[in-house]
């Protein structure tokens, strides 16, 4: 009996001791900022979109410096050039019009900067891309992440899909999330107040101690994405049936059902390896075998004014299926789910009196970005 | 305030108190109250003579008495019952419990421990031997004394065993295999009977291979190899077995929690042939399915040891053994970890050696013996997925066959010469998926690989005078990798990338596809000062033909070997050392400061993103480089006594700097010297072995360094809606300290009677203090930034038990 205690213990403790928790006390060594192109073509009928920034050199307080007034073009197998502009926002360029990529379509971007820095991509070819079939969801606790951390519990949701014929298909899923603000709050200024005039929040001096929060004046929604990359390549299975693929991880973080939209992109080749090598800097860490880390500078993107200047991201030209669904986040056991917590504030209402006699206001707009839009996506369920 | 005025208080009432004390003892002097009187005198056992000096110590106290010049001593005590002490340095402690009524009569007589068998379990270099040989950097390990460590979950470790000595490190804990001296794992040629182990782990790292009741001893070149050994570059283990007994039947072993272990010696015929089996079997873990937690509830880890002997002496001339060894481990997880962009719900894997060694020992005279050796070992693996549709089963293995013969020859008392032959073959599949199995998961079969490599060895240790020796010699080493073999050519000054290949040039079998060829000078050198004192210098040269490519933080053991062809070339390395060695107080005593550096060419590293499996065209993943590593070691080793043990110190560090032949595209950490994973500038080891009593005996071993390197961001960058850390230059921070202190109990014979049965238990604590050692920091991407996290593998104390057996 006492051997078998000791069996436990023993067990138990191996278990209970081999973990991985959060590193508290980590402090930055090195800083250092790189350009940073991010360009897709696909067949979406949505804009063309680059996004072109300085990469942040501080991992805590990030920011993404913005590089404005570049002229940004893609050029296709015959020559013909279709440009993008900049929009309202620093550092994001978009076609306008009816512009898509083509399946079977070769294109070559090019970028040149203002102060005369020029670059340009390998010529890619956009692949075709199955559908997206049988889709699964599974509640799954990673148990070796610590109660209370959000990577512990989730939803891993599985697919089916039949591998086209050709070799060398790559492939790739993200999602897109949406969901309604928490207490429709628009906006939250840090110890100061929303000054309706210039738009923004303003700290007065002294700062107050409260945090304010000002409702929307109409629809807003949050959109979050896969954290996750998901990837695949048909290296070992060519034209086969492809079945169980792991395609996301849906947070637990309410039991509420999950607006997703799922992407399934075909990827080329130069796509496929740089995200790869994202993906061991990134998901497969965390384990006794872990690769060296070292970020992979891009693969079809080239300097040609300055051919040693390392630049970071991709030029990712793909075509994709959707497809819109919600997840019932009911079947969550054993677990409670990790809920952010908003920031502690107080949100501002303004009296009857106020409106009428100082033309007060309380409610804000909602800022269109990367993370908050007004427009209701596809399939979207008030 | 407060605090110190309680301390200040509690130092008064002490001060009174001892005065108090004194005063009543005057008192009672005054009053003719005689106290009883406990003298005696101490003296050396064997010879009779007074010993001066001795410490007569009371009830555990640090301070005592001492005897005078004639070994006689004299205290006056009040009545009671004491523990007395008596011990000299060089002496083994005598106690006793006396009750003191009256005067008392204490002789004693002590005995010297000089002349005592060694308790150590180890010695920085081979005193075993003799101090006076000019080697540097070699060790030698008893099993008797590595026992004696505190072992992790009551597992005898000889991998574990050896990361205790200055200059033998690892990653980190669970970790697969040892770094010395700043090399790498697969730089440590590993000999178990002759035959080489390619993978010393069971478990992914979590305990060593070998049967340990097997073996007699083991023998760590950390430097100075001597001309008989080649291959690797940073050292050389070589593992005996024990020659099993002639003349009695033995039988040991034991019962621990993770696995079960016994020996037998069968002597067949008297004083000629007999026989020794020992296993080791570990089949514990139907514990993960009982009471594990779900993600582990269907591991399964298991694995066995199987070692044999024979040993043969026809006559006084030749003895002839036959050494097999058997290793096996199955393991199986959920999740696949092992092969990209296969889908499969359950991976298993096994893996393990098959290693057969004949040597026959001719003695033609007094003056001149020779070995012949001959050597079959195999190391496979197989990565299994049982699922229906997406089944999938990739091996690997490496032959490795090897014909020697050696030669001692010693002409006069001034020269002993050393010379031989080896010759070894090596046939590795490098990777086979889905040869014949009906899966949706293709098949991918990587051609066979066959190389050579021969040597041929000579050195003399030459004895000048009394006080100055030299060895030195060569090995002539002559590798060739041979077809049928496909040399993928690349167009010239471009990088070798799927891209630049123009074609392929067919080597036929048989044929010679490339060789390499390279003189390694070896040479040891002594000079002593009187006979406690010496210095000593070596330098050698080694290649290395094989290597394991792999670019994880430990291999795995499923990693793929691969020897020199066209485009790895072999990895070559020069090694200089300087020592200084002294025997303190009668050889009870030995301190040894060593100091190295060693420069290695044709290291291999890889390409960032490199894919290494089932890869056809490896040659476009590999960069090569160079490495360096440097240390100075400090030990201090009690060797004998009721306490011995060693405490040392090591500064070393390991460094790499990685260009390729393209440094613009290939070079890492942009060119310059970075450190490599096992650089661990500061380490401290110690180890305390206290045996009070023939029944109990007590160990403590330490170990604390500076934290391995890892590879922290320079900043974050964002790409499809997600954030990832920039990593711009490697290995440019570390990871908190190391350190850890472990216990361990050993009750031999608790029945306390002589029998032929012997029993022990011995209870272990390891990582007494529950510290979370890190063993890597890595980062994950976060909603709205990079998190960092830490991984620490044996974050708890592990507490365990094992019942050890011996019958003569």
């Amino acid at each position: 009996m006492k051997s078998i205690l000791l069996h436990i213990l023993i067990f138990t403790t191996l278990f209970v001791s081999s973990c991985v928790a959060p590193l508290d006390n980590f402090q930055q060594v090195a800083n250092k900022s790189f350009l940073t192109i991010e360009a897709t073509l696909n067949n979406l009928s949505e804009p063309q979109t680059v996004y072109l920034f300085m990469s942040s050199p501080d991992v805590e307080n990030t920011y993404f410096l913005p590089i404005s007034n570049a002229t940004i073009f893609y050029t296709d197998e015959k020559g013909v050039r279709t440009d993008l502009s900049e929009t309202s926002l620093k550092g994001i360029y978009q076609t306008s019009g009816n512009f898509v990529g083509r399946i079977g379509g070769t294109y070559t971007l090019t970028i040149e900067t203002r102060d005369g820095k020029k670059y340009k991509s390998l010529p890619e070819t956009m692949r075709p891309v199955p559908e997206i079939e049988n889709l699964i969801n599974r509640f799954e606790i990673l148990d070796n992440y610590g109660v209370g951390d959000p990577q512990r519990a989730g939803f891993n949701l599985y697919l089916d899909f039949q591998d086209l014929p050709s070799e060398g298909d790559n492939y790739q899923w993200t999602w897109k999330h949406y969901q309604k603000l928490d207490y429709n709050i628009c906006t939250t200024c840090l110890k100061g107040y929303f000054d309706f005039r210039l738009n923004t929040c303003v700290l007065p001096r002294p700062a107050t101690e409260k945090n304010l929060s000002y409702e929307c004046d109409g629809t807003c929604l949050d959109i979050s994405y896969s954290t996750d990359l998901n990837l695949f390549s048909d290296a070992y299975s060519n034209g086969q049936r492809v079945t169980g693929k792991k395609v996301a991880r849906i947070p637990y973080d309410d039991i509420t059902p999950y607006y997703l939209q799922l992407e399934q992109r075909g990827i080329t080749k130069n796509s496929y390896n740089y995200y790869q090598s994202l993906k061991i800097q990134t998901q497969n860490t965390g384990t006794l075998f872990d690769v060296p880390a070292e970020t992979r500078y891009s693969v079809n993107i080239k300097s040609t004014t300055n051919p040693d200047e390392k630049i970071l991201g991709v030029f990712d030209v793909f075509s994709s299926k959707k497809k819109v669904f919600y997840i019932d986040r009911t079947k969550g056991t054993g677990t409670q789910p990790v809920k952010n917590i908003p920031l502690e504030s107080t949100i501002f209402v303004c009296t009857p009196l106020d409106v009428q006699e100082r033309g007060c206001k309380d409610k804000t707009s909602c800022q269109e970005n990367r993370y908050r839009t007004k427009i209701k996506p596809e399939g979207w369920r008030d | 305030m407060s605090q110190s005025i309680q301390f200040s208080l509690f130092k008064l009432f002490l001060i009174l108190f001892l005065f108090i004390n004194n005063c009543g003892f005057v008192l009672a002097q005054n009053k003719e109250f005689k106290l009883p009187v406990l003298e005696g005198k101490v003296t050396d056992s064997k010879t009779g003579e007074p010993i001066r000096g001795a410490t007569i110590s009371l009830d555990f106290k640090k301070s005592g008495i001492i005897t005078d010049s004639s070994g006689y001593f004299s205290i006056y005590l009040s009545s009671g019952e004491y523990i007395v002490k008596v011990s000299h340095v060089g002496y083994k402690p005598f106690r006793i419990k006396i009750p003191l009524r009256s005067d008392y009569r204490l002789d004693v007589q002590l005995d010297d421990i000089t002349k005592t068998l060694e308790e150590v379990i180890v010695s920085s270099q081979a005193t075993r031997k003799d101090i006076q040989t000019p080697s540097l950097g070699v060790t030698i390990l008893s099993i008797k004394g590595i026992k004696k460590l505190p072992a992790m979950m009551g597992e005898v470790d000889i991998i574990r065993s050896l990361q205790t000595l200055p200059g033998v490190s690892s990653v980190g804990e669970g970790s697969n295999g040892i770094n010395v001296r700043g090399g790498a794992i697969d730089q440590n040629l590993i000999f178990i009977d002759d035959a080489p182990i390619f993978n010393p782990t069971h478990l992914f790292g979590l305990f060593s291979v070998f049967a340990s009741d097997a073996i007699r001893e083991l023998e760590l070149y950390k430097g100075g190899v001597p001309s008989r050994f080649g291959g690797r570059t940073a050292s050389i283990l070589d593992i005996k077995m024990t020659e099993p007994n002639l003349e009695k039947f033995k039988l040991q072993g034991g019962i621990g929690l993770v696995s079960n272990r016994a020996m037998v010696e069968v002597p067949i015929i008297k004083d000629k042939l007999s026989v020794l089996a020992a296993g080791r079997l570990s089949f514990n873990d139907f514990w993960f399915k009982l009471i594990g937690p779900d993600n582990i509830k269907n591991t399964r880890a298991n694995f066995y040891d199987l070692a044999t002997k024979v040993f043969y002496r026809p006559n006084k001339n030749n003895t002839i053994s036959l050494s097999t060894y058997v290793s096996s481990d199955f393991y199986q997880v959920d999740s696949l970890f092992s092969l990209e962009n296969v889908i499969a719900r359950r991976t298993q894997f096994d893996y393990g050696h098959l290693n057969f060694s004949g040597r026959w020992s001719h003695y033609f005279n007094t003056r001149l013996s020779m070995d012949v050796v001959g050597v079959l070992s195999k190391y496979k693996t197989r990565t299994y997925a049982p699922d229906s549709v997406n089944r999938i089963e990739l091996t690997n293995s490496i032959d490795y066959k090897n014909v020697k013969v050696n030669f001692d020859y010693n002409p006069n008392d001034n020269h002993k010469i050393n010379f031989g032959l080896s010759g070894v073959r090596y046939d590795i599949s490098p990777g086979i998926l889905n040869q014949n199995v009906k899966s949706r998961i293709a098949a991918v079969i990587l051609p066979e690989e066959q190389s050579m490599e021969y040597a041929a060895y000579v050195d003399d240790e030459y004895k000048v005078n009394s006080k100055f020796t030299i060895q030195a010699g060569f090995r002539f080493a002559f590798f060739t990798n041979l077809g049928p073999y496909s040399i993928r050519k690349y167009a010239e000054g471009q990088p070798r990338t799927a891209n630049s290949l123009i074609g392929t040039e067919e080597i036929g079998s048989g044929s010679v596809e490339k060789s390499y060829s390279g003189l390694e000078p070896r040479v040891a050198m002594k000079y002593s000062f009187g006979e406690n004192a010496t210095v000593k210098f070596g330098y050698n040269r080694m290649q290395q033909f094989i290597q394991i490519l792999s670019n994880n933080t430990t291999p795995l053991p499923t990693s793929r070997w691969k020897t020199s062809d066209s485009y790895i070339k072999p990895q070559v390395s020069d090694f200089l050392s300087l020592g200084y060695f002294r025997n303190i107080q009668e050889n009870v005593f030995e301190l040894s400061a060593e100091a190295y550096y060693r420069q290695t060419d044709n290291v291999v590293d890889f390409i960032s993103g490199a894919n290494l499996q089932l890869n056809k065209s490896i040659e476009t993943q590999v960069v090569s480089g160079q490495a360096k590593a440097y240390g100075l070691e400090l030990m201090l080793t009690k060797k004998r006594g009721e306490m011995s043990g060693w405490i040392s110190y090591t500064y070393a560090r390991s460094l790499q700097q990685v260009r390729g032949d393209f440094p613009e595209l290939q070079q890492i950490a942009g060119g310059n010297w970075y450190a490599s994973n096992y650089d661990k500038p500061h380490s401290v080891n110690m180890m305390l072995n206290i045996q009070p009593t023939k029944h109990h005996s007590f160990a403590f071993t330490f170990a604390y360094n500076t934290g391995r390197p890892f590879s922290s961001p320079s900043g974050i960058f964002q790409l499809d809606n997600k954030r990832y850390p920039v990593y711009e230059t490697r290995n440019n921070d570390r990871i908190s300290d190391y350190h850890r202190l472990d216990f361990s109990w050993t009750i031999t014979n608790p029945s306390l009677k002589e029998r032929r049965w012997e029993g022990s238990w011995t209870f272990t604590v390891y990582n007494l203090y529950g510290r979370k050692n890190a063993y890597s920091v890595f980062f994950k991407p976060t909603g709205g930034g990079i998190r960092p996290y830490e991984l620490s593998v044996f974050g708890a104390p592990f507490i365990s038990l094992s019942y050890n057996f011996k019958f003569l």
